[in-house]
């Protein structure tokens, strides 16, 4: 995709959040407003997007698609317990980096919007298989139904991790990061599970 | 139960399974429609409520009314540590039982609709203050600053489980609990936070 391209398509995500955190309404999101904004056509945005809705799927998709393939590269050289182990903490470290300053209303949408929560769905699937993966290889010895049972607590937690850290400040989200970290290694070392 | 609330209950249930079926953003489902669709007249929906909205706060603040009455007891006769440590499993399991089939429906309306979201605001500031007192009760020796971190990954842990709960049936909420519990107990004995 050329870059102007990419860089339309950025901006129009902006200005559909910029207007949602003005008016709380999805349907006061304008395609002929953003248009003008941003000296486009129409046109233009429609050949992206049909719908508001698209708008806010293609941001979500982007934002985890770039995450994946962040996550895949640690987890593609990881050769070791220790590697796998920091494949798993660097994946929360990248989260909590990359995160918008609109990560607020973005979580909003994607738990509200039909498509939106099709996809979150989705993704927390590939992100709990991935969860089993790096617990297998960075924690041996645990059997299937461990990693099964470890794997579906530790998404658990990080969806209700995500949803408390897009609604604190930006500074303080660095201090929780490390205090969940604990908690999840202190969890994978549970003997109870071995 | 009373023939009025019978009723009641009975257009909730009807109401959210067609919202279910018929897949649309929740702002965008009028009433005039909901009630044809329902088949009955406007007149003995708005009896009860009047939007769409309404039903979904009214079901939000069920729930919560019901942990809070829960936990408020419950804190107040603890005379033990134990017994306000059991407080957290005991009010887990109550969540498991009282959560309803349509509960994912509730929770994406709390991410957008402006009344769910003030009730969820107002829900989640007094789970923190309540969580505080528990864990203050049920282990105490712990000072301010750590009473404070642990409250908050309490509480996340606990959205990321009630997320968890309203997307999944009675049989895999029970499954998950004792592990959760176990996780939650595990993480306020830890050292390293005293």
């Amino acid at each position: 995709m050329k870059k102007s391209t990419v860089n339309l398509k950025d901006k129009v995500v902006k200005r559909a959040v910029n207007s949602l955190r003005k008016s709380k309404r999805i349907e006061q999101i304008s395609f002929i407003a953003i248009a003008n904004e941003l000296n486009v056509s129409v046109e233009e945005i429609s050949e992206f997007y049909t719908t508001t809705e698209d708008i806010f799927l293609e941001a979500q998709k982007k934002d985890w698609e770039s995450l994946h393939r962040y996550w895949d590269r640690h987890i593609k050289k990881s050769k070791t317990p220790g590697d796998f182990k920091n494949a798993f903490e660097v994946f929360f470290e990248r989260f909590v980096e990359t995160l918008s300053e609109d990560a607020d209303l973005r979580l909003e949408m994607s738990c509200y919007l039909p498509k939106c929560i099709k996809y979150r769905e989705k993704n927390r699937q590939k992100v709990k298989q991935k969860f089993e993966k790096l617990i297998k290889r960075g924690w041996p010895g645990k059997d299937i139904k461990v990693l099964e049972r470890q794997s579906e607590l530790v998404t658990v937690l990080f969806y209700g991790f995500i949803d408390h850290i897009v609604h604190i400040p930006k500074t303080e989200r660095t201090k929780i990061l490390r205090d969940f970290r604990n908690m999840l290694n202190l969890h994978l070392q549970d003997r109870k599970f071995f | 139960m009373k023939a009025h609330i019978q009723r009641k209950v009975k257009i909730i249930q009807r109401a959210m399974d067609s919202i279910r079926i018929s897949d649309k953003t929740l702002h965008t489902i009028s009433f005039p429609r909901l009630a044809q669709e329902l088949e009955i007249p406007l007149s003995e929906l708005t009896e009860f409520f009047l939007s769409v909205e309404d039903i979904f706060v009214n079901e939000q603040k069920r729930v919560n009314r019901k942990i809070e009455n829960f936990l408020d007891n419950g804190l107040k006769n603890a005379k033990t540590a134990n017994e306000a440590k059991d407080l957290l499993e005991t009010a887990t399991l109550k969540l498991i039982e009282l959560l309803p089939d349509y509960s994912d429906l509730v929770f994406s309306a709390s991410f957008y609709l402006p009344k769910c979201i003030e009730e969820r605001n107002r829900a989640k500031k007094y789970y923190k203050q309540t969580f505080r007192k528990i864990i203050k009760k049920g282990w105490p020796g712990k000072i301010d600053t750590v009473l404070d971190r642990q409250t908050d990954l309490i509480l996340l842990s606990m959205y990321g489980f009630y997320e968890y709960c309203a997307k999944v049936g009675k049989r895999e909420r029970k499954a998950i609990h004792k592990d959760f519990t176990n996780m939650i107990n595990l993480h306020l004995q830890d050292r390293l936070f005293f």
